[in-house]
């Protein structure tokens, strides 16, 4: 016990203190919270890292990020432990949740802004420019929405020109727990990404991330099979995915075409998807183009 | 724990353990009023229960932050728990009565799987239902379900795992494992269903976590709980007496189908209603009945109230660890019941193995 | 206490066809029989333990008619063996056979009753750690406690015993048989199945002898144990007060002066 009441008064007094400077300053926000990585990636790119104090686990670029106090997942945050960091602004990915925590914030008059989610060039440039109206850096977020929207266009114009109208085609493998596939079906933002790079998806029968049986993945026939890349230990080896009964007959697995990507970087839909794109399609098409 | 001063000496009780048990009783009530007054003062935020009541006695008005904190985050989440931890207990306590074995645990034998299958299925489907059902049951549609889903679970183990009046331990485990895996390939099904709204609501839902608590929640189970563990201890004659069997219970007055009846019913209400609004949480409903037997024997009619008490504190320990291990996130308290629970759980199949086999 | 035509099938086996009991307040009455006759059913169908048909009678009330608790009122059921689930004290045990269970008032009779089963000083130990016949006596002192006065406002009680001696060295089969006795002679009424025939025949007032699921004799133990009337349910001789060949010990409990 004694460690853990040591640790609460610390945590008390840090605490008196943050709320003794958050008094002194007001108005405009400068106790943010950032649930979301591409939230949190804008919130860089604006060069407004000051004024964040804590981000969800899912924020983990740039890497001075994981320096912030994790407040959780996006999808599970506690009521409690986010207003303990004392914010005056919760700037959150659309689906962050669960919606109990979001009424008690709103009731706490935390301002709370919704970033709405979209798997697209116009998505992320939305998404810069609502970051940018919440930051009070408007011009700053149009410049920097003007300059991704172009890098996105130029990098898909390549993307495209690769491809030579012969898209490859892609499954994307979220995991496979148990031998099991989870692939990304349409309206996904693997689905974006691929077609953005200038492939095509492999999946055509469903939408969002589902199971998929093994004669259904031998039949879609994928030409490459993308990964997200997990760093340590989590992602499974080449060899193990291509042990899996399921992938063995695919031309991928035939041609050892498996891709694996950052997946923030890869399906995160923040500033740098013009890189992601890029990388991708060289990944798909060879280097250089 | 302060259980272990009032445990008989293994040549047996020398003292009328009744004594002891009420005893007990006034200590657990301590405990929980204690544990009540620690966990609205103690949260992630710097929020002060002693200095929100100074300001109060002051005649001050409380800050708007203050008062979130307080009587919209940590109370609800305070009854929430006392609720759930004393159905849990309860329950577990009335189960193993029932099946006359007390490794018998909504979780560990399926009970809560159903449940869990039943509310799952009415957060995804539930927006099929005609808008009058959906207008009719409201909040409570989770409830409802999770009630039905627990009911029925324990119906068919009951069912599988009772013959002629006498449960066999190894059939009711293995048939809990058999329930577990089909609600489990059920909530795979419904999962499969979601869409990703409801995935997001599936996934919360299914970590088993107070952190969700708020009032709605809290006044959609306490009818249900608050019933069911009313009913309880009327049923304390009756699960005594089933200890000697179904027939002598019979013999000795009791009216053996009404109390196996009601005591499902009350099981069924009690877990449903726990899993509807918090998850699934493990481990309490065995824990809590067999320390309070080591404690004071079990006579049900110190067990049930006295497993209230001690599963309500329990639960409330539980989840402040939950709040504070990795503040400002929460660690999900079906993890930390587990973690102290499944050792627990392991040891009294060991002990049985070792003394009377199964 | 009668029962009119008792037929129990278990399965496509016919275990009793068609039998008549009768037993008395004031009385002993034993059932006996060899294996399988059909014994232990009849008495389970008497208390409604197995599915029968026919009819039943407590003191002149159909029981098929009555409640749990108002046939727990006037009859108690000694179980033939019996596990008990939980920790229970031997005190804790017999305080079941109270009316309100372990909520009851204080009351001295549960001490009374162990005495009187000689297991005083037992009351504290587990009734887990006990041996057979010990437990057997436990259970004896529950059912005692239920029906503690053998006959009220004029009511007899009743006494069911199943194989109540079946684990007990000599010396407490007679306390446990001395005591249905005494219960009996208070004006109550004891049905017992029994094995042993010596026991029998010195203790009950009338024998109900079973054989392949029917009544073979019925009456007085000296017109029951007759020689050709054991010799045929038994299948083999069995002499009646007949002494052994020199040479081999034999125990007589009926020297014991009843």
């Amino acid at each position: 016990m004694s460690v853990l009441s040591r640790l609460y008064l610390g945590l008390n007094l840090v605490i008196a203190a943050a709320f003794a400077g958050h008094m002194a300053l007001a108005d405009p926000a400068t106790r943010i919270v950032s649930v979301g990585g591409s939230v949190t990636e804008i919130v860089y790119a604006l060069d407004q890292q000051h004024r964040l104090i804590a981000r969800d686990t899912t924020s983990v670029f740039p890497a001075e990020a994981r320096q912030l106090p994790d407040i959780g997942y996006q999808r599970a945050l506690a009521p409690e432990g986010v207003l303990s960091v004392a914010p005056d602004m919760i700037l959150a990915i659309e689906g962050a949740g669960p919606p109990e925590t979001l009424d008690v914030l709103r009731a706490a008059e935390v301002d709370y802004i919704s970033v709405p989610e979209d798997f697209s060039a116009e998505g992320i440039a939305r998404k810069i420019r609502t970051v940018g109206a919440a930051l009070g850096r408007q011009d700053a977020a149009e410049a920097l929405a003007g300059q991704v929207s172009a890098e996105i266009a130029a990098a898909q114009a390549a993307a495209a020109k690769a491809a030579g109208g012969a898209p490859r085609t892609v499954l994307f493998v979220l995991s496979t727990q148990g031998g099991r596939i989870m692939a990304g079906g349409a309206d996904t933002a693997a689905d974006s990404i691929i077609r953005l790079a200038g492939g095509a998806n492999a999946v055509t029968g469903f939408a969002g991330y589902k199971p998929m049986g093994d004669e259904a993945i031998a039949q879609a026939a994928p030409e490459v099979i993308l990964m997200m890349d997990r760093g340590g230990d989590h992602g499974i080896r080449t060899e193990d995915l291509l042990a899996i009964p399921a992938i063995q007959p695919t031309p991928a697995a035939q041609n050892g075409a498996i891709v694996r990507m950052n997946g923030l970087h890869l399906i995160g839909f923040g500033p740098r998807t013009a890189s992601a794109i890029t990388e991708l399609n060289q990944a798909l098409y060879g280097g250089g183009g | 724990m302060s259980l272990a001063i009032d445990a008989p000496a293994a040549a047996g009780p020398g003292t009328d353990r009744r004594v002891q048990a009420r005893r007990l009783t006034v200590v657990l009530a301590a405990l929980l009023a204690g544990m009540s007054v620690f966990s609205l003062a103690w949260g992630a935020s710097g929020t002060s229960l002693w200095g929100a009541l100074g300001d109060l006695a002051a005649g001050r008005e409380l800050s708007r932050l203050d008062r979130i904190i307080l009587f919209d985050i940590r109370l609800p989440r305070l009854v929430l728990g006392v609720l759930v931890g004393a159905a849990l207990a309860v329950s577990g306590a009335l189960l193993q009565g029932l099946f006359r074995n007390p490794l018998a645990d909504p979780a560990i034998v399926g009970v809560s799987a159903g449940a869990g299958l039943a509310a799952m299925a009415a957060i995804v489907l539930g927006t099929a239902l005609p808008a009058a059902v959906q207008q009719a049951a409201g909040s409570y549609l989770v409830s409802i379900a999770a009630f039905f889903g627990s009911w029925i679970a324990i119906l068919v183990l009951y069912r599988i795992s009772t013959r002629g009046g006498r449960t066999s331990v190894a059939t009711m485990l293995l048939a809990g494992i058999a329930i577990s895996a089909l609600a489990n390939a059920g909530t795979g099904m419904i999962t499969f269903m979601a869409d990703d709204s409801q995935l997001r609501d599936l996934t919360f839902w299914n970590m088993g976590s107070l952190a969700g608590a708020t009032w709605a929640k809290v006044f959609a189970a306490a009818p249900v709980i608050w019933l069911a563990l009313l009913a309880a201890p009327f049923l304390a004659r009756g699960l005594n007496g089933l200890a000697l069997g179904e027939a002598a219970a019979g013999h000795t007055g009791i009216p053996v189908q009404r109390v196996k009846n009601t005591a499902i019913l009350t099981v069924a209400a009690a877990t449903g209603a726990a899993v509807a609004v918090s998850g699934g949480i493990g481990f309490v409903g065995i824990v809590v009945p067999h320390l309070l037997r080591l404690a004071t024997g079990p006579d049900h009619h110190s067990l049930l109230p006295n497993a209230g008490l001690l599963g309500a504190s329990l639960l409330l320990a539980a989840d402040m660890i939950s709040r504070v291990a990795v503040a400002p996130a929460e660690l999900p308290i079906g993890i930390i019941t587990a973690v102290l629970g499944a050792p627990f759980f392991l040891w009294i199949l060991l002990r049985r193995f070792g003394s009377m086999g199964i | 206490m009668q029962a009119y035509d008792i037929r129990v099938t278990l399965g496509r086996r016919a275990i009793l066809k068609g039998v008549d009991f009768e037993a008395r307040p004031g009385e002993v009455t034993a059932i006996a029989g060899p294996n399988g006759s059909g014994k232990t059913t009849l008495l389970r169908a008497m208390t409604g333990e197995v599915p029968f048909s026919g009819r039943v009678l407590l003191n002149g009330h159909d029981t098929a008619a009555m409640k749990p608790w108002q046939l727990a009122a006037i009859r108690a059921v000694q179980p033939q063996s019996a596990a008990i689930a939980f920790p229970f004290t031997v005190l804790e045990i017999v305080r079941l056979g109270l009316r309100a269970g372990l909520a009851a008032a204080d009351s001295d009779l549960p001490l009374r009753a162990l005495a009187q089963v000689d297991l005083a000083g037992f009351a504290h130990r587990f009734y887990q750690d006990l041996s057979g016949g010990e437990q057997q006596r436990v259970q004896l002192a529950r059912v005692m406690v239920q029906v503690w006065e053998p006959v009220r406002d004029g009511v007899p009680r009743w006494l069911i015993l199943d194989e109540p001696v079946a684990s007990l060295d000599i010396g407490h089969q007679f306390t446990v048989m001395d005591l249905a006795r005494s219960y009996a002679a208070r004006g109550g009424g004891v049905v017992a199945v029994m094995h042993d025939l010596n026991l029998t025949a010195m203790f009950a007032d009338r024998i109900t002898l079973v054989h392949a699921g029917r009544v073979a004799a019925d009456g007085v133990p000296a017109e029951v144990l007759t020689h050709d009337t054991l010799a045929q349910v038994y299948g083999c001789p069995v002499p009646v007060n007949r002494v052994p060949p020199a040479g081999v010990p034999y125990l007589l409990p009926q020297a014991r002066a009843v």
